[in-house]
């Protein structure tokens, strides 16, 4: 288990989502796929949090601070943070989805290409 | 190349397992007909990053991601659609799917060129040994300055890393976020409350014109 492949397993989660926020019509199924984006950007900052080290502690020879062994969770600190604005988001753009249901009846993305109402 | 910090054999394995299962279940959320399948696919997925996060020795945030988006996101999604029922047309997807298809796969490819043709800074390069026993979290803090702390190893230390987690993560992302990075953390609140006011407000907002 390397950097990288954990880098492509992202990668290939953030691609598949942006498809379905491509090519999917219902607002729901784009809301799901980019929640998987989400998910792929996530698990590059955990790879990276996990297979790389932060420059304070790469060939170092004095002496290691506490703080700088913890910035290599800087990651996971990330990771809390973009967790907890999608979260935010979600409920928002669901909320978003039932007042354009309830405006027009549809929960096509091409249908919401006015701003009226 | 084999360093202190190798995961083994079985996490290899595991990390495979869960990373098929993750990608398998996303494929399914972006082609499945029915939102409602589609729905479960996206918990599937989401258990599968958590397992990956665990793998990965972030267990603090495979915690999260089960409560968040498993027990969360993925409940709210599903009420979602049990709410709209106008699923007539759901699982269509759009003239351009062609184009769609094209972009992401290249998209991949180009994450796929740029991973491998960079050199990244391994955390194999780590050398020294208080170093390789703080990521280890085999140390003790030598220095009372609680800001600012010098650690030694102890013990074992870096030998005893082999193999092992990089940092216990979970009793050491708490400090990290309130030392270091506590006013992002405090604003994190903020953004929270504004958002539920939010939505309630947009999901209220309709009403109100109509009993007008």
């Amino acid at each position: 288990m390397t950097l990288e492949i954990v880098l492509v397993v992202a990668g290939a989660l953030f691609s598949i989502g942006l498809f379905g926020v491509l090519a999917r019509r219902n607002i729901i199924a784009v809301i799901m796929s980019l929640e998987l984006m989400f998910n792929g950007v996530l698990v590059a900052a955990i790879g990276f949090s996990r297979f790389t080290v932060p420059a304070a502690l790469v060939g170092a020879s004095g002496d290691i601070t506490e703080s700088a062994v913890r910035a290599s969770l800087t990651g996971h600190a990330f990771a809390v943070f973009v967790i907890s604005i999608a979260a935010a988001e979600t409920a928002l753009a669901l909320a978003l989805v039932f007042a354009f249901y309830r405006a027009k009846q549809s929960v096509e993305i091409t249908d919401a290409s006015e701003m009226k109402n | 190349m084999s360093g202190a910090f190798d995961s083994g054999i079985f996490a290899t394995i595991a990390f495979y397992v869960a990373s098929a299962l993750t990608i398998a279940s996303a494929i399914i959320v972006v082609t499945q007909r029915d939102l409602v399948r589609a729905v479960v696919a996206l918990a599937m997925s989401f258990v599968g990053v958590a397992a990956i996060y665990f793998i990965l020795n972030a267990e603090f945030i495979g915690v999260v991601q089960v409560l968040v988006y498993v027990g969360a996101i993925s409940i709210l999604i599903a009420f979602a659609v049990m709410f709209i029922g106008d699923l007539a047309n759901a699982g269509t997807l759009s003239q351009n799917r062609l184009v769609s298809a094209i972009a992401a796969l290249l998209l991949l490819a180009s994450v796929i060129f740029v991973t491998y043709n960079t050199d990244w800074t391994a955390i194999d390069d780590v050398t020294d040994p208080d170093a390789v026993a703080g990521l280890a979290g085999q140390y003790e803090v030598t220095s009372s300055d609680s800001d600012d702390a010098v650690i030694r190893a102890v013990g074992a230390g870096a030998e005893e890393a082999r193999g092992g987690a990089l940092v216990d993560g979970s009793s050491h992302i708490g400090p990290f976020l309130i030392r270091e990075l506590i006013l992002p953390f405090e604003t994190l609140g903020l953004l929270l409350i504004a958002a539920l006011i939010g939505a309630l407000i947009v999901i209220r907002g309709r009403r109100e014109d109509d009993a007008a």
